[in-house]
Parts: structure tokens; sequence; C-alpha cells
């Protein structure tokens, strides 16, 4: 292909106090176009993009859309100019609705006052088009009806289920990033710039995120893809950036190049990805969970009746669509979750109702979905973070004082065992300061360490780099010979599939379907995530009701 | 001309800026203040060196400014405590008021040989003190009611409660003037050095006690925890009931303890009109001082300065009362905005290229 890019970046320049974040970077879309752009934690990657839509502005360098000089001073300007972003951490408000969120900064007057004529007659004419009413109408009213609809059928277009009229807190983190999608959606871009979109997607719905953007990309939307996944630049992308330490590695159309080359463009090295899983005996159980119910944050159940039992040496892994129940069963056996129902024994000890402090001190360790939120302080330095659970450890001083530089010491011990970067000073650098990846690292340093009977994971490679991948699930795995009992949740099938004994299907709250990897039907564990109606119509159902009596 | 604008987080804060703001601050302040004087007539050279030079140069000057220290560390410290745990104690005045009235009906009505009079006034006081405060923080942790609009509702209780009980139960001392019996020579706190009292001891103990309670005892790590994500203390297992009590009964503490240090050391007696409005001036010490308990003494010796020196101006140049609340109100103003420039950097850029429009650029780069 010879024609023009549709978006030119040239030799982007952007320093940090410290760091030099883009050095150098070109950087070019094709019109309809899926570009994947992939790199670590740091690598530059965010930068760009936040140049791009606005963000920050450049040291050096300039950048061209469809030919002409864009000047960006805000994301106002990135819009209006065809740019639209959605970002990794969500940028929406909580308690504003899924509709509201989409139309913040696009507001379309209340229907009544709508310019072009179509009214309901509540109002006169005469009054309706008045400029003063009209000019306040624009400033201070706002329908929803019309982009409700509007929303709706996007929604529908792109096969993402959601309810236009719920309260952001009360959607779950996958159901979120559709919101993000569809709020760049809404707003008719020319080019999109999806950062991470499918962390938080199952395989199925990535697989229908792709059909949309390959859809999109058809109709001559350009679309940047951000990813830590290879298989995905793979499946998805036409051609792929790579980017290390700032530095554009390159750009290769993605048919042309495999995997393990892109792998090793990344990160500088060569990437194992095949994990030695040695055989381990199983012991007994560490954790035996009985008719588990409980409630989510709306007071709907969302556990109804669940039996886990998961013995030393073993881990579990359990495979689900985002917001079926994954979240509240972590957080149930983490003694973080009221039950309404149901017991819980660790060891032999019945924890049931019993305090998050007695599941800590029974040994239990939890590394939450949510890094930020329930796994570590962000404004507190990295030893406070490291220490989070173990100052109570005798060895840090017994009585009411609390031996300082032990704790330091003990960090900077985990820091070092864990590989954890970007951490000269141990009480000097806060957790938040971290990359993602290497927050998880401490957390999950943090939590093993403590030498765990039970390890409850949620989601522990989420939006982790490739490096990082790697090294937690190496770290699980080791944790299994060591005879812990691991509960590994997560969205990535492969993730599940490599790691675990056992796997369990969870649907709407409940286990519906239990296989070993070995002998698991990769299409059926799929569509048992789904409730067993894929979208496949009749062979879907043919192969749900052949394997219906088996599976509950 | 193109003028452009940047905002951008700064990764490290020089250190002559860490200690160089508050001083460009407080002068910044001055400056402005002075605008005010002109207006009025006052040289401000004469006025600040009223406020400032002759306070800290003349023995009466030291020695009121440490007396009005005495109670303003003391409360700030009671609103300190809870603010390292993530909680508001907007209420330390009616704390103090209560330890106060404690401490008061202590003194009067028991016999104690010695100094025990003087160390069961203080408990009393303390534990009076404790207990107002213990109320909103077991409605906190228990019900998760907003401990702002608690502990200041039962301010004005307080408040209210002393108005009874000065003009009735407690009156006393010769006429029926609002106010009590005048304490006897044992229930006076005697006097350290000029006309100090030995309250100040008290205070400097209890700076020392909140600094090695923070940053040596595990409840400190505790309350560290909880102040920065409660979530995440939850789930390490911190109980957040026991660190939300315990900050508010030690901060009340430290505020009833204020109280009777005011009355037995300063006032002599309880008088109806006692409402010195410490408890509110804490706040603010307490958000210049969050960052440790030896800030939280220095900003309340700067801010019982500001009050002392603001009354010396007044008397000597009969500058108006309501001008020298100004100047303090200033100088909270300035130094709170310096806080912002501390973390941002701002530059100012300017080009000469007519050839594009004017752009305000900014950004954060948290």
């Amino acid at each position: 292909m010879t024609e023009e890019p549709f978006l030119r970046m040239e030799d982007i320049v952007k320093e940090f106090p410290g760091v030099v974040a883009n050095d150098h970077v070109d950087f070019s879309v094709r019109r309809g176009e899926i570009h994947g752009l992939l790199g670590e934690n740091g690598a530059g990657k965010s930068t760009l993009m936040k140049i791009l839509y606005g963000l920050y502005s450049q040291d050096g360098g300039d950048i061209y859309l469809d030919g002409e000089r864009l000047e960006l001073a805000s994301p106002q300007n990135a819009i209006d100019a065809g740019v639209g972003m959605v970002h990794q951490h969500f940028m929406l408000i909580p308690k504003l609705t899924v509709a509201e969120n989409i139309v913040l900064g696009d507001r379309e007057p209340a229907a009544a006052f709508a310019s072009d004529g179509g009214s309901d007659g509540r109002l006169p004419d005469s009054l309706r088009t008045n400029p003063v009413v009209q000019a306040l109408a624009q400033r201070f009213s706002l329908g929803l009806e019309a982009p409700e609809s509007r929303i709706h059928d996007l929604a529908g277009q792109y096969g993402f289920d959601v309810d236009v009229g719920a309260k952001v807190w009360q959607l779950d983190v996958g159901q979120q990033q559709r919101v993000e999608i569809l709020k760049a959606l809404y707003r008719d871009v020319d080019l999109i710039i999806l950062d991470e979109p499918t962390a938080v997607l199952t395989p199925t719905e990535a697989e229908q995120l792709f059909e949309s953007l390959q859809q999109l990309a058809d109709e001559g939307l350009s679309i940047i893809f951000i990813t830590h996944k290879l298989q995905e630049v793979e499946a998805i992308t036409d051609r792929v950036t790579v980017l290390r330490e700032g530095k554009k590695v390159g750009t290769v159309p993605t048919a042309d190049i495999t995997q393990a080359d892109l792998a090793e463009m990344m990160v500088g090295r060569e990437v194992l990805f095949s994990l030695e899983k040695d055989p381990v005996e199983i012991g007994d159980p560490v954790l035996r969970a009985r008719g588990l119910r409980a409630e989510n944050e709306r007071g709907i159940e969302a556990l109804s009746g669940v039996d886990l039992t998961v013995r030393e040496g073993e881990i579990v892994g359990i495979a689900g669509v985002s917001g079926n129940g994954q979240t509240e069963l972590a957080e149930a056996i983490a003694g973080l979750r009221d039950l309404t129902a149901g017991e819980i024994v660790v060891e032999g000890i019945d924890l049931t109702g019993a305090s998050p402090r007695a599941f800590v001190d029974n040994d239990v360790s939890f590394v939450p979905e949510d890094r930020l939120r329930y796994g570590c302080a962000a404004d507190l330095s990295v030893m406070h973070n490291a220490t989070m659970k173990d100052f109570r450890n005798g060895q840090f001083g017994d009585g009411q004082f609390l031996d300082y530089p032990g704790l330091r010491e003990y960090a900077e011990t985990l820091v070092e065992e864990f590989d954890v970067r970007g951490v000269h000073d141990v009480t000097d650098v806060e957790a938040g300061e971290l990359s993602g990846g290497n927050l998880q690292k401490l957390i999950l340093a943090r939590e093993i360490h403590r030498e765990p009977d039970l390890l409850v994971a949620n989601q522990p490679t989420r939006g982790v780099d490739v490096g990082a991948i790697e090294f937690i699930r190496e770290s699980l795995l080791a944790q299994r010979t060591e005879g812990t009992g691991v509960v590994l949740i997560s969205e990535d099938l492969d993730e599940i599939m490599d790691l675990s004994d056992r796997v369990l299907v969870i649907y709407e709250g409940e286990f519906v379907h239990e296989t070993v990897p070995e002998e698991a039907d990769r299409g059926r564990v799929g569509l048992e995530m789904t409730g067993g109606s894929g979208e496949d119509g009749v062979e879907a159902s043919a192969e749900a009701a052949a394997g219906a009596g088996e599976a509950r | 001309m193109n003028v452009e604008l940047d905002i951008g987080a700064r990764e490290d804060v020089p250190t002559w800026l860490v200690y160089g703001t508050p001083v460009f601050t407080v002068l910044a302040a001055l400056a402005v203040s002075s605008v005010a004087l002109v207006a009025l007539d006052v040289s401000p050279v004469a006025a600040y060196s009223v406020m400032f030079v002759e306070t800290l140069t003349s023995e009466f000057g030291l020695t009121e400014t440490t007396v009005k220290a005495i109670p303003l560390v003391l409360t700030g410290l009671a609103v300190y405590l809870p603010l390292r745990a993530g909680l508001w104690n907007i209420g330390a005045e009616g704390q103090l008021i209560l330890g106060g009235l404690a401490g008061t009906w202590i003194g009067l009505n028991v016999s104690a040989p010695g100094y025990a009079l003087l160390v069961a006034m203080f408990l009393g006081a303390g534990v009076a003190g404790a207990f107002w405060a213990a109320v909103p923080a077991w409605l906190r942790a228990k019900y998760d009611i907003n401990e702002i609009i608690t502990t200041l509702l039962l301010t004005f209780v307080a408040l209210n409660l002393k108005n009874y009980l000065i003009r009735g139960p407690m009156q006393g001392g010769a006429g029926t003037f609002p106010q009590t019996e005048q304490f006897s020579g044992a229930a006076t706190i005697p006097s350290l050095f000029g006309n100090v009292h030995a309250g100040l001891l008290v205070a400097l103990l209890m700076v020392a006690v909140a600094y090695v309670l923070v940053t040596q005892t595990r409840l400190g790590f505790e309350v560290t925890f909880v102040g920065s994500n409660p979530e995440a203390a939850t789930q390490a297992g911190i109980s957040r009931y026991k660190v939300y009590i315990l900050v508010f009964v030690i901060g009340g503490l430290f505020a009833g303890f204020a109280g009777i240090g005011e009355i037995a050391g300063v006032q002599g007696r309880f008088r109806a009109d006692f409402e010195p409005g410490y408890g509110f001036t804490a706040i603010v010490i307490a958000l210049l001082g969050r960052n440790g308990a030896l800030k939280v003494l220095l900003a309340g010796f700067f801010f019982a300065l500001l009050i002392v020196g603001g009354s010396s101006m007044e008397v000597a140049l009969g500058v108006p009362a309501a001008l020298t609340e100004v100047i303090q109100a200033l100088v909270i103003l300035f130094l709170i905005t310096a806080e912002f420039f501390k973390r941002y950097s701002v530059s100012l850029r300017v080009d000469r290229d007519p050839g594009t429009s004017p752009a305000t650029r900014t950004g954060s780069d948290a």
C-alpha cells in the first residue's frame, strides 16, 4: 500500500523529569486499519497516546491527521478533530447513569426544547425557538431520551449488553469498560484509541468486540489497539508497532511475524511461553466452603449456593464472564464479604462469619482484583505496603512498638526476591508510583511470603506486562509445589487452562461445569461461561444439550 | 505573541523550596496585607515590627505567645490524630469545653495532697474530652455517620451545657456573676517561668506522645494505613472500628487537657463566656501540620504569634481588630496556596510567533 497514512506522528519527544518517555518516535496509521501498539509497561505507549489525545503536550514533533497538522491543547480538541480514546483506567462517574456518563460533555437539551421540529407540543413553538430559551436550554437542560435510544442502538449494533439507565457504580468492571467504548463510539470519531480494551472481557466477548472493531474498520474508522496480549495482535491487527523503553523498535505487518518474534521485540530477550508444571501430590483440603450465598453491592444475590473444596498443592481455576459472582466469591473466601448462608472452613477451623483479621491470622492470603482500591494504599511507601499484613508479626517487635528498621529490611527483601522494579528506596517510593506489573509483584510478594495455606488470586495478571505475567504465573505454580491451596479466578481462559489442576465454570453465581484442563473442551467451557446459549444458535444449543447431563 | 502556561506535577520537590515556601508565603501575605494598612494610614513597617519583632523580642510577647500556644498545640493534636486516620475532628472546641468543666469540678470539689489534685483535674478533663469525642467516633465506626457533622454539633451541645452549668449548679464566688468559685492554690497550675504555666510541659509531652504513637507503634501503623486506604486496611485485617475510636478518644483527651490547662493555668476560674475558639483554629493548625506532630507544634506556636502579635498591633497602633484577623486569614490562605506550588511547577513561556493563536496549555502528570 502506498496511500498516504491517515494519522502521522513524527519525531515525537516527551520527557518527564528523569525519564524520556518518548524518544523521537514516528508512528503512522492508515485509514480503516487496526493498528496494534505493543510494549511493556513503561515503554511509552500510554504517553504517546496521551499526546495524541491531547492530555500531554509533546516536547517535540508534529501530529498530522488526514494531512492537517493538529494542535492539541486538550482532549476536547482531539475529539473535535475526530480522535477518541478508551482509557485503561476508567474515566466514569460512578454516581451517574450509563447514559449520563456517555453524554457527559456532549449533552443534548431536553426534548421539549429540541430545535428541529418534531416537538411533542408541550411548549409553544414561539417559546421553543426563542434564542434566549434555546441558549438556556443548551446550557441547563438535559435530554436523555434521544441519546438513550441512540446508545441503545449502538450497544445492540456492537453486541454490548448494557443497561443505559443503570448507575455506573452498580456495574462490574467488564460492563464499565463497555460503557467507555460506547462513550467513544457515541462521539462519531474517525480514529479510536483503545487502551487494553480486552483486559476485562472473556474470550467470547473479546471475539464479539473484535468483530465489532473489524466492522468499524471496514467502514473506514482507524483503530489503535494497545495491548499486552500477543495473540490479540495476531487475531485482530493489520500492522503492529512495538515500543521499548521509549523508542520505536519497528512497525511490521502482523501477517509477517510470529508471536515469539513480537515478544522478543517487546522485551528485548526471549520469552518462555510454556510453563513447566511439576507433578505435585495433592493433600488434605485446606478450604471447605459449603452452600455459600452472598449479595453484591446492590443487595442482589450474586452467589447462589456455591460449594468449593481446595486441597493442598492444588490450583483450582475459576473461569467465567466478569460479573457472575467471581468478585463476591473471592471476597467471601478471603473473609471480606458477609455471607447470607453457608459455611467456610479453613484448615479445619470454622471461619464462617469471622473477621477479615481471623482469615489473615489463619494464613489465608488474598490478591484482590482491584489492586489500587483493595490491594494497596497508593500514597503510602512500598515499605508500608509490603508489610501491610505482616506488621503484626512478632518478628517486628512484641508489644505496642514496631521495629521500623526491621520492616524496612523485610520490604527490601521482598522487593529484591520478587524483582519489583522502580524502587530505589522502599521508604521513599510510594506504591502508587509503581507500574501495574511491579505493583502486582509487590502485592503477590506480600501475600506469598507469609507462606499461606490458602491463596485466593482474583485476576492476578490483568493489565500486567508480559514479563510480569510470566513471573506471576511461575510464582503461583511455585506456591502449588509448596503445598498451598490456590484459588485462581481469571477471565483469561488460557491462563486458567495452563495453571489449573481443576477448572470450575461460574455462571450467575453458581458453578455450572467442572473439568480438568487435560480433558477440557474449550468450546464447551466458553459456552458454559455464557450460560450455554452462545450466538452460534442451533449448533451451540445442541452442544449444550449434549453436555447438560454431566454439567448440572 | 503566544503565551503558554504549563502546569506540571513535580517529581521531586527541591530542598530550597521545602524550607523556602513557608517564608516566602508569609512574606507575600504580609505584602498584600500592607495594602490595607496603608489605606488606614498605618505604616506597614511599624505595624509588622510591632506584630512580629516586638512580640518575639519582648519578654511579655514571648510569654504571651507561649501561653497561647499551649491550648493551640493541644487542640491542634486533637484534630491532627484523627486526620491521620482520615477523619475530621471539627469539634475540638466542644471537647476542650467539656474537659474544662470536668477539671474545674474536680478542682473545686476534691481535695488531695500536693500535685495529686492537679493530676486528678487533668485526668478528669482528659476523660471528659475523650468521652465527648468518643460519641461521634462510635457513630462513625458503627453506623458510618459523618463525623464532621456530629463533632461540630456536639460542640454546640457542649457550649450550652457549659452555659447551664456555670450559670446554674457550678455558679459560685462573690455575687451572682456567671462564673465559678476562684481556684485554690492547690488547684492552680504553678508557673514554670515568668507567667508561663506548667501546662507547657503537658503540651510538649503530648506532642512527644503523638509523635511516638504515629511513627513508632503498631497502632500508628494501623492509623496511617486506615487514613490512606480504609478498604485495603480492612483487607489486611486492620480493624477500622478500633482505629476510629482510638484516634478520637486520644484526640479528645488532648483537647480536654487544653481546656483544663487554660482554666487552671490562665483564667483561675471558669467564666460562662469562656469560648476561646482554639478548637477551630486547631483545624488549620492540624492542616498545616498534618505531616507530623512536630509540625503541629510549630504551627501552634506560629498561630499563637499571629494572635498575640495581632492584638499588640491593635493596641499600639489602633488598627481595627478586624484587620488583624484579615492578616491572619491571608497568611493561612497563602500557606495553603503554597502547597500547590510545592507540588506543581508552573512555567510561563512567551513565543514570538504571530502566526498561531494564543493557547493556554494545562496538563498534569500525576
